[in-house]
């Protein structure tokens, strides 16, 4: 029996063009960095929260999202979460923030930064 | 029966009701002065009015809103406005400024407005508020204490 491998036929995640412009200039000027790594942690009123930092090497158990130029690493714990998650970067006045469009949670905090699934 | 006691007591209570007077009044003097310098307003961190000077044309304010909702009963919620109303109050810092209303200063007096710069968000937040017991992990939504 050989085995089978299974191919993603889609992303675990997508960035809007805003989003990859962001990240793109987020990493600009910091060479040592080769992307952003997003994860989730269990915080806030609703139960988890997403977490975005800098990554410096690529761990073997990540999800590795590649668009236009840019790298996201999925944390292992992550995956599941966010599978089909888009992600934007929203620009405002009042506030600049990466907006996760999740379509596997079930209800969110008031502010969108906790959320359960 | 009643006598004796009118007798001794007027006696020893006179120098002390007139010590906790002398007392009270100096104490009352003092008091209304401070909380209208420290604890009514809106204080704004070094970060929010970089943020302000950046964002804010002339005339612009960011006014703060207090309204009922969020996880924990209350929820802040930020503007930008031009125009001033009656109940408004003002706090200027450095040349920006931010509008309270009366109602909602009555939930944030005291509290320091801070714009707070992470990796995966930017965003106007209160912060050290006295009238907030515990709030919401993002900091947008507070109870008030009893």
């Amino acid at each position: 029996v050989s085995k089978r491998r299974i191919l993603p036929t889609r992303a675990a995640l997508t960035l809007t063009p805003a989003a990859v412009n962001q990240v793109r200039m987020l990493l600009q000027d910091k060479p040592e960095y080769i992307g952003l790594k997003v994860g989730v942690r269990t915080r806030g009123c609703n139960g988890l929260t997403y977490t975005l930092d800098y990554t410096k090497e690529k761990n073997q158990a990540d999800e590795e999202v590649l668009q236009d130029g840019v790298r996201v690493f999925i944390e292992k714990k992550a995956q599941l979460t966010l599978l089909g998650t888009e992600m934007d970067f929203v620009d405002s006045k009042l506030s600049t923030e990466f907006v996760f469009n999740n379509p596997n949670i079930k209800g969110t905090c008031g502010c969108g930064e906790s959320f359960s699934i | 029966v009643s006598q004796p006691m009118v007798k001794c007591c007027p006696q020893p209570r006179i120098p002390h009701a007139e010590g906790l007077r002398g007392y009270s009044s100096t104490a009352a003097q003092v008091e209304p002065a401070m909380p209208s310098s420290a604890d009514e307003g809106v204080k704004l961190s070094a970060s929010c009015v970089k943020r302000l000077k950046e964002i804010m044309e002339k005339g612009d304010y960011l006014r703060i809103h207090v309204e009922g909702g969020g996880c924990s009963g209350f929820q802040y919620k930020f503007s930008v406005d031009q125009n001033r109303d009656e109940d408004d109050r003002v706090f200027e810092q450095d040349g920006v400024g931010v509008i309270v209303d009366q109602d909602s200063l009555e939930f944030v007096k005291g509290s320091t407005l801070d714009y707070t710069n992470e990796l995966i968000r930017a965003a106007f937040q209160m912060q050290k508020n006295p009238q907030a017991d515990h709030g919401c992990s993002c900091g947008s939504s507070f109870s008030v204490k009893l």
